[in-house]
């Protein structure tokens, strides 16, 4: 019997299916805990974190975040990378705040603009990927590049300021629904859009088993190349949407927006506990992730502590994450074997 | 097996003629390029860089990545400083920091190896660890007062000549690399470990400790690239060589070094080193703005991956799986 669990590994025993659910809660759990322990250890040690208004701002911060960690994990969970989603994000964003400022009459509307190019941009990285046989990391490193260079191109060594955006940018972002910051909604919002969308919907399914193993996926009769073609898209989206967001948050748009995003939103997938290798992993989890970073960011200002610390500490929680990652896995399949070899022996 | 052997020269073979062509247009472009002492003085933008990717090379044969490599030349930049600020004399500093290059290096290939995490995510890790370390250790403000006698490998030139002092030594480790790559037990090994490893344990290979010695001799490299670095900008900062990450893995990579291990050679490496450094130099020369010179490099990778792809999917004709193949390649037979 073959049941591909909630965390998309494929098991092939009876047993499996519990044992990979506790896995899988193991490991939501453990990121919970780890960011409960964060938030004990910034309260003891400050006296402004345990504050409503803080957590607040926390949840500010992570917001968009969590978007570029969505983005990045449909993709991680392909078994590919996405190297160009600050680029992506750059971008998108840069071209649309560009356009809301020569055209001052604009609404809402505008954000189309930002996920057509964020979706354009994906296509090209997914089309190298799924029909260029590159590798992941070639291509959306090369790609990064190129962005980012037409960036700069398009900017002609200008920017946006934030007197050039029109007004509902900016209070839109800055806007409080019931007292939640309007950009944690729309987080949460995407988060469960794409919860749904890789848990329930087949397509996203799909996903699954193609990061988990794209030979069998391809013998299965998938089409393997659409549906990575497909994740890059869906990625592009999002950090157009992500990109969106940012330039109205920081109001002054300049061509270096968003760079060095794809470290902290892979940091993000990668301690939220989906595996680099693709596959497996839980989109809450990506978000618990985000938060955790922005937990980390939040404290140390607290903590009056340089910036550069968090460089190494964020560092140091990736290779934490995926040293205990690796460890729960281990002790899986010794179970797993150990049962094997029971059966063997019967 | 004779066509195989010439066949397996074509990569290298396609990187000189993409140099010759690069050298034209830069002349082309600029009439400042076409001088001698010119052309060798600028080899000194990519010389860190080669260093680095010899040591880079090794790891990506093996079918691993090492993207935290930058990061530890920055640590290495700013533990010289310190030296130097210290008044520590250059030999007994120079040890130490390929000590510390090759422990940052070990520890990167300790964890991949003993607990078996993929080396992207864990080099992703310490890029940022070290990068943060780096900072810790020398602060945000940038050390400029270093000893002549550190400065003497990046800023000085052969007596008379205007060969940099720093070339000859990129030229002593390419070749070194050269012996340890295609002439050596050890190289041999790395290239069974990458085409398949679970062959490479079986036959008895110690694959951690390859892998491991592997990661050392990148963060050793990584060391010696900062001592470079510290002669030719005369500074050190937390954010030394920050960015080097993709010119790094498209040297390597434009080389005809396989992503996914197995297949390399250190000629190609080289030429592909003088390919960016050509384009760098002839399009700085002609004044082209950064950006520009970004997305040629970008488009570079992009490319140079994806047309032998292409061309192989279209076509089955074997003149052209060679460009697939790209040297270096273990006969199957």
């Amino acid at each position: 019997m073959s049941t591909t669990t909630a965390n998309g590994a494929v098991r092939s025993q009876t047993g499996g299916r519990n044992l990979a659910n506790l896995a899988l809660r193991l490991r939501v759990t453990g990121v919970l805990v780890f960011l409960i322990l964060l938030c004990i250890f910034f309260s003891l040690t400050t006296s402004t974190f345990f504050q409503a208004q803080n957590a607040r701002i926390i949840a500010f911060n992570a917001a968009i975040l969590v978007i570029a960690a969505c983005a990045e994990a449909i993709v991680v969970l392909t078994r590919n990378l996405d190297l160009s989603i600050g680029a992506t994000m750059g971008l998108a964003g840069y071209v649309t705040a560009d356009f809301a400022a020569r055209n001052p009459g604009i609404g809402p509307e505008l954000v189309i603009l930002a996920l057509v190019l964020g979706a354009l941009l994906g296509l090209v990285n997914g089309l190298l990927v799924s029909y260029g046989k590159l590798p992941s990391i070639i291509a959306t490193l090369g790609t990064m590049s190129v962005y980012r260079g037409i960036t700069y191109i398009y900017a002609r060594g200008q920017q946006v300021t934030a007197t050039q955006l029109p007004p509902w940018m900016l209070k839109g972002v800055d806007a409080m629904v019931f007292g939640i910051p309007s950009l944690v909604l729309v987080a949460v919002f995407t988060v469960a859009l794409v919860a749904f969308f890789l848990h329930y919907a087949p397509l996203g399914r799909t996903i699954y088993a193609v990061g988990s193993n794209p030979a069998a996926g391809h013998f299965y009769g998938l089409r393997t190349d659409r549906i990575v073609l497909f994740a890059y898209v869906f990625c592009g989206t999002l950090a157009g949407l992500a990109g969106f967001l940012y330039a109205a948050r920081v109001g002054t748009v300049t061509v270096i927006l968003a760079s060095g995003w794809e470290m902290t939103a892979l940091a993000a997938v990668v301690i939220g506990g989906v595996s680099i290798l693709g596959g497996s992993g839980n989109i809450v989890g990506v978000a618990i992730g985000a938060l955790v970073l922005a937990t980390i960011d939040n404290g140390l200002v607290l903590m009056g502590m340089p910036e550069f610390w968090r460089m190494f500490i964020q560092g140091t929680a990736i290779v934490l994450a995926v040293t205990v990652d690796s460890l729960i896995e281990g002790r899986i399949q010794a179970i797993f074997k150990g049962k094997r070899r029971l059966g063997q022996q019967q | 097996m004779k066509q195989r052997f010439s066949f397996s020269f074509q990569w290298e073979q396609m990187l000189f003629v993409l140099i010759l062509l690069a050298a034209a247009w830069s002349a082309q472009l600029s009439p400042y390029y076409l001088s001698f002492e010119q052309i060798l003085n600028s080899t000194r933008q990519f010389i860190i860089l080669g260093v680095m990717a010899m040591g880079l090379m090794v790891i990506v044969i093996l079918g691993e990545i090492d993207i935290s490599q930058a990061s530890t030349l920055a640590v290495c930049t700013v533990v010289l400083s310190k030296f130097s600020a210290a008044g520590l004399p250059i030999w007994l500093a120079l040890p130490v920091i390929i000590l510390i290059g090759s422990a940052l290096g070990s520890f990167n290939g300790i964890l991949i190896t003993g607990l078996r995490l993929p080396a992207l995510a864990v080099t992703l890790g310490t890029m940022g660890a070290y990068r943060g370390l780096a900072f810790i250790i020398g602060s945000e403000v940038g050390y400029t007062g270093f000893d002549d006698t550190y400065m003497w490998l990046g800023s000085s030139y052969i007596a008379g000549t205007a060969v940099p002092t720093s070339l000859i030594l990129f030229l002593l480790v390419a070749f070194a690399f050269y012996i340890l790559v295609h002439r050596s037990v050890y190289g041999r090994m790395c290239f069974v470990i990458g085409n398949n490893a679970d062959v490479a344990r079986y036959s008895g290979i110690r694959v951690p400790l390859i892998k491991i010695a592997a990661f050392a001799l990148a963060g050793a490299m990584a060391a010696v690239g900062a001592w470079i670095f510290v002669g030719q900008y005369g500074s050190a900062r937390g954010d030394n060589a920050n960015g080097m990450v993709l010119p790094l893995v498209t040297a390597v990579v434009l080389g005809g070094v396989d992503i996914n291990g197995g297949r390399g050679k250190v000629l190609g490496v080289v030429l592909a080193l003088l390919l960016v450094g050509t384009l760098g130099n002839g399009m700085g020369l002609a004044n082209m703005p950064g950006p520009t010179q970004t997305i040629v490099l970008g488009m570079l990778l992009i490319v140079s991956v994806l047309l032998p792809n292409l061309v192989r999917q279209r076509s089955s004709f074997r003149i052209w799986s060679s460009f697939r193949t790209r040297g270096g390649r273990v006969p199957v037979k």
